[in-house]
């Protein structure tokens, strides 16, 4: 038994090196998009202490708007911009209509209400566009569907190219995303309303503006996650569940810290298959991803309550 | 004011009372789940089923000249809302429609107390074949047991399977373990390896996991029983994974159209068991076409009233259907009781003249049930996807019903003891 843990494991990835790195890339894809919903998450608790239940819903919602416009004869990019002016369009509508008449309840009821929402966009996703699977518009995005295949230690790698284009259109958000949110002014503004509420209004940010915003860019992280994951097995309300695959990366990486969502998806991302592969498989009949994300957070909120990268929040009683 | 009112109210009360009257008949609910993460293979089977119903409404004005009330209660598939539905449409409903093995067996000790047939065709516990114990149960036409078997008995016919290895995908639900225990006994008997590998429900659109395990384990097969959007992640990791599609094989839920478009040509060679298949020129599409679709009471469409899961869906209804027929003319009176129902279902006879007057040739394979035979055990065809569409690959193939009914029975068994006291069909001679 000791050995099964402690010598195997390692053996197997010694002697087969080229497997090892196909199970690493395998978790890096899954984990680059495990941070980018969480990224969706962060940005919006960030910016209003709202924790957005309905990210997850966003991502297939924002999907099946790509597909549905796509099947109505529009062409494939202006299909992305109506998506996003779609997008737009949910921000404004969730900012006047949810948010706006609950500023100053307390955080638990704004939770509530993105339960609502989810509940409400489940609904008019169903009645617009059905609830079949449907194909994701890959190639006429113009994203390549071929493998490249590499032969690593005279081993087998096999790299999807539309993983290695969502690894790279995904590290190219999370890069615009930090640049935004430091260099310019509105990006300052979202941060500012993060440290301080009421600093940031006395100094004339309008929250309004800015919960628009944050809701819309909640909105384009779900538009480029639908399409990486739409495009490995299509789109259909299951997408829905793998948002919650990003609740232990928030547990692990903190709920205010962007670089806690990118390091917390890549670390659940890689660690979650290196276990399941080398240790869950062979020990405990499989299928240990579905918990190891979470007993891991836990793991790690024992020793860091506050995540990784979270601030420490004390409150005087 | 006061008049517009009163028109408001009469005219309110007056629908109301329309649609009881139009509801009035029999009352046959089906647990359906359009919603959630399975309802891309829900929904084409739901639209069968109601658009038969439908069909032979306006046709004929229902079975035996009664209307048949179908009604949906949605689950999404969760096993806490089917009960909540079961609970609710019990009260006059001749049958029940489970529509998940997880409701099935939630339902299975009730239908005892509540005495309403179970009617689950294709799923559900394969022991339910076993008449005399789960008297009020029904898996017409194949038990999981019997896909297990057929798989087998084929890939057998392409090899001896002894020193073979052989991957069971399937969903970490009791929908995808139901096949386990036939499966576990016919490779300690048949001296193949069983490799069972289960997807979580949270994992189903991403099984890279599975899929590695599958490169690492190198099986000459690969069993799937998925459901939902498992299919179409299997489906993609095993073209991703370059893992031969003519040695990848899957139960009935495993061969849904739409799954496969999205593979295209890729997926050609990917098989599937099924005991239904599309007849586009049978007469019965035509009677849906003509009293249903153009009518503008169905929600189907033309791709997927060509497919394989909206013409298992009609087949559905139309064992539902015949079960009533028997029933009527077995009492003698149209309005049936579930008990009347039960003995209906009991003494299907589904002969290919049979198939023949209701429209259904060649849509699934002739079978007979009865007191202790609740499955009929039909036997079913290997399909094939050709890049476009599920064509069909095998004559009829039986399943292995010696070692089945033993494992039946002794199944049947032991649930009965373990959910002692149960009570049995004493009068029912096996």
């Amino acid at each position: 038994m000791l050995n099964d843990i402690f010598i195997k494991p390692f053996v197997d990835m010694f002697t087969a090196p080229d497997f090892l790195l196909q199970v690493l890339w395998e978790g890096l894809v899954s984990g680059i998009l495990y941070a980018l919903i969480a990224l969706g998450f962060v940005l919006i608790f960030r910016s209003s202490r709202i924790f957005n239940f309905a990210q997850g819903i966003m991502v297939v919602f924002a999907a099946l708007t790509l597909v549905g416009l796509h099947a109505m004869g529009v062409p494939a990019w202006i299909c992305v911009l109506l998506t996003l002016a779609v997008m737009f369009g949910l921000a404004v509508t969730i900012e006047r209509v949810v948010l706006r008449p609950l500023v100053g309840q307390p955080d638990i009821i704004l939770f509530m209400a993105t339960i609502g929402i989810t509940l409400f966009l489940i609904g008019l996703g169903e009645i617009i566009f059905g609830g079949e699977n449907k194909v994701m518009i890959t190639e006429e995005l113009g994203i390549p569907t071929d493998s490249v295949v590499l032969e690593p230690w005279g081993g087998l790698l096999i790299l999807e190219q539309k993983d290695i284009t969502a690894v790279i259109v995904a590290a190219l958000l999370v890069v615009a995303l930090l640049a935004f949110l430091n260099k310019t002014r509105m990006g300052r503004a979202i941060r500012a309303l993060g440290d301080d509420h009421q600093a940031a209004l006395s100094v004339g940010i309008s929250l309004q503006q800015i919960w628009v915003l944050v809701w819309f860019i909640a909105g384009i992280i779900a538009l480029v996650t639908g399409i990486a994951w739409g495009a490995r097995a299509g789109v259909s309300f299951a997408l829905e569940v793998i948002a919650y695959k990003a609740l232990p990366v928030l547990m692990l990486g903190g709920l205010e810290s962007i670089t806690g969502a990118i390091v917390g998806g890549l670390m659940i991302g890689m660690l979650e298959k290196l276990f399941e592969i080398y240790w869950g498989q062979p020990l405990l009949g499989g299928n240990t991803e579905t918990w190891f994300a979470f007993v891991l957070a836990l793991i790690v909120l024992l020793f860091r309550p506050q995540g990784l990268f979270g601030e420490r929040i004390i409150e005087r009683v | 004011m006061k008049t517009f009112t009163r028109i408001a109210v009469a005219a309110t009360l007056g629908a109301v009372m329309g649609t009881t009257a139009m509801a009035e008949g029999l009352y046959a609910p089906n647990l359906a789940y359009r919603t959630g993460p399975f309802a891309a293979t829900g929904i084409p089977l739901m639209n069968g089923q109601a658009d038969y119903m439908n069909m032979l409404n306006a046709r004929d004005g229902g079975i035996g000249g009664v209307m048949i009330d179908f009604d949906e209660c949605e689950t999404g598939y969760s096993t806490e809302k089917g009960v909540e539905c079961y609970e609710k449409t019990k009260g006059k409903a001749i049958v029940t429609q489970p529509w998940s093995t997880g409701i099935t067996l939630q339902v299975l000790p009730k239908s005892n107390i509540d005495e309403i047939p179970i009617l689950a065709p294709g799923y559900g516990f394969s022991p339910m074949a076993d008449g005399k114990v789960f008297q009020w149960a029904f898996n017409t036409p194949l038990s999981y047991w019997d896909g297990a078997s057929i798989i087998l008995k084929y890939l057998q016919d392409q090899g001896d399977l002894s020193g073979k290895k052989i991957a069971f995908l399937h969903l970490d639900h009791p929908f995808g373990k139901e096949p386990l225990p036939y499966l576990e006994q016919k490779a300690e008997a048949q001296g193949f390896e069983l490799v069972p590998i289960p997807v979580g429900l949270k994992e189903m659109q991403n099984q890279s996991a599975q899929w590695l395990q599958i490169r690492r384990e190198r099986p000459d097969y690969v069993i799937m029983w998925g459901w939902g959007a498992m299919n179409a992640g299997a489906i993609t990791e095993a073209v991703k994974t370059k893992f031969p599609m003519e040695n990848m094989l899957g139960v009935w839920w495993s061969g849904h159209d739409a799954d496969l478009k999205i593979v295209g040509e890729d997926g050609k060679g990917y098989k599937s068991v099924s005991w239904s298949f599309p007849n586009p020129d049978a007469p019965v599409m035509a009677d849906v076409k003509q009293h249903v679709v153009d009518a503008g009471n169905s929600q189907s469409n033309e791709e997927e009233m060509q497919g394989v899961f909206y013409s298992r869906g009609l087949v559905i209804s139309a064992i539902l259907a015949e079960g009533i027929a028997v029933a009527q003319e077995h009492t003698g009176k149209a309005e049936i009781s579930p008990a009347d129902l039960r003995w209906g279902l009991e003494n299907l006879n589904f002969t290919e003249e049979r198939l023949e007057e209701l429209g259904m040739t060649g849509m699934v394979p002739p079978f007979s049930t009865s007191c202790s035979n609740h499955t009929g055990h039909s036997g079913g065809w290997i399909l094939e996807w050709d890049g476009a569409k599920f064509v069909k690959a095998s004559d009829l193939i039986m399943p292995d019903s010696e070692a089945i009914s033993e494992l039946e029975m002794a199944k049947a068994q032991e649930y009965a003891e373990a959910n002692a006291p149960w009570p049995v069909n004493e009068d029912c001679e096996m």
